[in-house]
């Protein structure tokens, strides 16, 4: 289990990459790429929070599969359906 | 334990957990709904004598009747049947003593109990739902079935599946730890007996696909209660409905066979004296097809308006999902060519089973190719394929009612009795279903066909009375055996090799006198108490025996629980008149906008008792609850077992991980519902529903810093620092409720507007979408107050802090699903 110190600098870090995603639609960027770079960041704190405060990356490599394969089964599912649809 | 009262009391089986116990409870229900969904059937098969119907059935009773029987049998009879096997047998044949979690198994059965009465009561609310089992929209939501009535019952229906999903999601945790981490002393995942390993990999399917299910579900129950649009509009929505609903079917097709194969695979060891042959690639092909299930849902979906190159592609998958199963079939066959048969009852049923799937397969693969599909698609060919299929399943499940008779009652049946079934069930299945082969041009759900078809229709008729006639047949076997049989000996098949047939018939209570191990290579039982006084190495403490010892089989709490939940459930799915009145006064008023006019309402007028009921239904689940939580209950534990790839976690641990695996999808396609439908609109096109995106960032701040109080919380603990526990705890709690009231400003701001959930789609998505999240805050919250309770009562999490720890790992995942919803409402 990590220390407070890193789980304060994790929570610091989502602040600000919280805070980023704002950022991209307040700036003059490109529609999709400010979709792009915000879903990107999404990612990035999902992975920081699932890592660190759910103590992923101490866990068996098993429980990471699982939760890769359940999210895969999202995509699999969302990008089949939309793309059935082009 | 002596806390089980014995078998002849009622109270016995209100409080047991035992596994056997509850499998027993699950065989004898699923029978029963077995028995209610035949009737369903004889009754619309005396309807379909003559075409334009006897008359038997009006035309919304014979939607009604053919709606429940694919309901029932699919739902409450097939998963079910299997579970019980699965409760009973497969911590026998791993050598646990229980499941992972007794209570949560009792609860899982209790939930299902519950379902099904639900759907038995939802024909005593003006009907049930009766726009088939498949559900289509739109003919599952209010506004578009005026015509065949938007009963309370067909609400019902939808909330006694949601239960029935609750009760299968809980199952599916259950047995994947109990699986993965109690198997005795050296039996590693190749060698766990065939019908462990087929309900293994069924639990596996079902984590991802009832999660879908429940998701179709919960937005269709929302859209009948509280009026939102999901499914009510001509912007996607049968597409919607039909992919959540497919992507959960077929891979329900393997989940419903596969405990169907794994008994084919047990018997046909055992009666044809030797191991199956291949038994290897077997397994390495029951994964492939648990795997590839995921990838061919769609050719469900050929007549819809998806595009053909993923038509094309389907198809492909879908011919690939064959090969696989002529691997199995072969593997049968030879099995028999290699062995010596002995025609028992249960190896008939077993060997009868595979001449029918085998037909039933064929005649799916015209259906996979997609022209040919086009012309078969809605006829009766799709029906008699698919019984041919499913109830080549039941043929095999019946096998195992046989199988296993002995050991679950202690006494033997009678042969003759036993093959005079087989002879009527086999007889009567095939006259009932192959004339429907023959009159395929027959529309299914419709009792209007052509004269030609006639003959045909009445031979199935009366093949149907014929199969009920052998499921009598079957009882009064049982029934005789019961009352005259003979005792069965622990082992009555010479050629049984898994390890229930290794201890009396009928188990004892904790199932071992000694701890299974497979360490030397074949099944013993060690007596680990005296390895320790030999000067051995002692495995457990004594402490540690003790409990195991005590390990505790009865709690009332799950009952509670199951029938609070019914309760709640009932009361709800009657409240949409009241929504529907306000719907109305706020558009009369100006108040509210819809964008294409007030639908046609539920045929329904409001009705007190159901609100009082929901009321009920709370405070019963609010005070049993409470009791589970505060219980004291020691489940049987093994300090010794095979735990890969699972080890380094302890059980529940691992069960929260499930859960949340389980909670990944259906979030997932909820937030899937959200792409696909904005999608389908044009994604540009889409309006961004909250009134300003601050509140949504505002909101990010809250929850991050609720995660990281959470994370705080459980340092403390690990501390013994009670205070500090406290204030982190605490704090979460304000933090959480911090953000329902930013949430209830921003739906305060839109109501002001006029814009409700029932306004238009994206007003559905968006409210449904971050109202299921905030559901989840508030289902934290609820535990956050339990836990501070406990702490202040009895110092809890201070010497034990591993709740703290997985009540955290349910708040970040509510934090991850809000890194999720903030970008896609509020952003983009």
């Amino acid at each position: 289990m990590a220390s407070v110190r890193t789980y304060a600098i994790i929570y610091v870090v989502l602040l600000v990459l919280g805070t980023a995603k704002f950022v991209f639609f307040e700036f003059d960027f490109d529609y999709w790429t400010a979709i792009s770079g915000v879903m990107l960041l999404a990612v990035v704190k999902s992975l920081l929070i699932a890592g660190y405060f759910q103590h992923l990356i101490e866990e068996p490599r098993a429980i990471s599969y699982m939760m890769t394969v359940a999210v895969f089964m999202v995509f699999l599912l969302t990008v089949a359906a939309g793309f059935s649809i082009q | 334990m002596s806390d089980l009262p014995p078998k002849t009391s009622i109270k016995r089986w209100l409080v047991t957990t035992n596994h056997k116990d509850v499998g027993t409870l699950y065989l004898a229900t699923a029978l029963f709904f077995l028995v209610l969904g035949g009737m369903m059937a004889l009754l619309f098969r005396a309807q379909l004598w003559q075409s334009g119907g006897t008359g038997i059935l009006s035309g919304d009773g014979f939607n009604q009747a053919v709606t429940a029987h694919g309901l029932i049998m699919v739902f409450w009879f097939l998963s079910p049947i299997a579970s019980g096997f699965a409760n009973y047998f497969v911590p026998l044949q791993i050598g646990a003593k229980d499941l992972a979690f007794p209570r949560l198994n009792a609860l899982s059965y209790w939930f299902y109990l519950f379902s099904g009465i639900m759907i038995a009561l939802s024909f005593f609310q003006g009907g049930t739902f009766a726009g088939g089992w498949t559900m289509y929209a739109p003919l599952n939501v209010p506004t578009y079935t005026p015509a065949v009535e938007a009963t309370t019952g067909g609400t019902i229906t939808v909330f006694a599946l949601i239960l029935f999903v609750l009760s299968i999601t809980l199952g599916t945790i259950n047995f994947l730890v109990t699986i993965h981490r109690s198997r005795a002393e050296g039996l590693g995942l190749w060698n766990i007996p065939l019908f462990t390993w087929s309900w293994l990999l069924t639990v596996w399917m079902m984590l991802f696909a009832f999660a879908a299910l429940l998701a179709a579900l919960l937005l269709l129950g929302i859209d009948r209660v509280m009026m939102t649009q999901y499914f009510a509009t001509d912007q996607g929505s049968g597409l919607l409905w039909a992919h959540l609903f497919w992507f959960f079917g077929h891979p329900e097709v393997y989940i419903v066979f596969f405990p169907a194969l794994g008994i084919m695979f047990e018997t046909f060891q055992t009666f044809c004296g030797r191991r199956l042959v291949g038994r290897k690639w077997v397994i390495i092909a029951m994964v492939l097809v648990a795997v590839q299930s995921f990838l061919v849902w769609m050719h469900h979906m050929f007549l819809t308006t998806i595009n053909l190159e993923i038509k094309t592609l389907i198809m492909a998958t879908t011919i690939g999902i064959s090969l696989p199963f002529d691997l199995m079939v072969f593997a049968l066959i030879y099995t028999m060519v290699k062995g010596r048969v002995r025609f028992t009852t249960p190896f008939l049923f077993s060997l009868g089973a595979l001449v029918l799937f085998i037909l039933g397969g064929i005649t799916g693969v015209f259906l996979g190719a997609v022209v040919l599909d086009y012309e078969f698609r809605g006829t009766y060919w799709v029906v008699a394929h698919f019984h041919y299929v499913m109830v080549s399943g039941v043929t095999a499940l019946i096998a195992g009612l046989y199988y296993w008779w002995p050991k679950i009652s202690g006494k033997m049946y009678s042969e003759k009795l036993g093959k005079l079934n087989f002879a009527v069930y086999f007889f009567g299945f095939n006259l009932l279903y192959f004339p429907m082969f023959l009159a395929w041009e027959t529309p299914r759900r419709v009792f209007h066909f052509g004269e030609s078809m006639q003959i045909y229709h009445q031979m199935a008729t009366v093949g149907a009375f014929v199969l009920a006639t052998s499921f009598a047949i079957m009882f009064i076997t049982f029934g005789h055996s019961y009352l005259y049989g003979p005792k069965a000996p622990d082992n009555p098949w010479k050629y049984s090799r898994t390890a229930e047939w290794a201890i009396p018939s009928p188990p004892p209570l904790d199932n071992w006198s000694g701890r299974p191990s497979y360490a030397s290579g074949q099944l013993e039982f060690v007596d680990d108490a005296a390895k320790a006084t030999d000067g051995g190495v002692a495995t457990e403490t004594p402490a540690a025996q003790q409990e195991e010892e005590h390990a505790d089989h009865a709690s009332i709490w799950p009952f509670g629980i199951g029938l609070g939940t019914f309760v709640t459930f009932i009361g709800i799915s009657g409240l949409t008149p009241y929504v529907y009145d306000f719907m109305e006064s706020a558009v009369e008023a100006g108040n509210a906008e819809i964008a294409n006019g007030l639908p046609a309402g539920p045929d329904a007028e409001p009705n007190i008792m159901f609100p009082i009921l929901t009321v009920i239904g709370l405070m019963i689940l609010t005070y049993t609850l409470f009791k589970f939580g505060v219980e004291e209950f020691n489940a049987p534990e093994m300090a010794i077992a095979e735990r890969w790839p699972f080890g380094g976690i302890d059980n529940t641990k691992m069960g929260v991980w499930v859960f949340l695996a389980s909670d990944v999808v259906v979030f997932g396609a909820a937030i899937g519902a959200y792409v696909f439908m904005r999608i389908h609109m044009g994604w540009t096109e889409w309006e961004t529903i909250p009134f300003a995106s601050w509140p949504g960032l505002l909101n990010t701040y809250i929850l991050l810093t609720s995660s990281f109080t959470v994370i705080l919380a459980l340092v403390m603990a690990e501390r013994q620092n009670k205070k500090g526990l406290l204030a982190t705890l605490g704090a979460t709690m304000l933090l959480g409720f911090a953000f329902m009231g930013v949430k209830a400003y921003e739906y305060s701001v839109k109501f002001g507007d006029g814009d409700y959930w029932f306004s238009g789609l994206e007003y559905s998505l968006y409210y449904v979408t971050t109202g299921l999240h905030a559901l989840h805050v508030i289902l934290g919250l609820i535990v956050a107050g339990f836990m501070i309770y406990r702490v202040l009562s009895i110092d809890a999490y201070l010497e034990d802090h591993r709740p703290v720890e997985y009540f955290g790992l349910y708040w970040h995942f509510v934090d991850i699903v809000w890194v999720f919803l903030f970008p896609l409402f509020y952003l983009v």
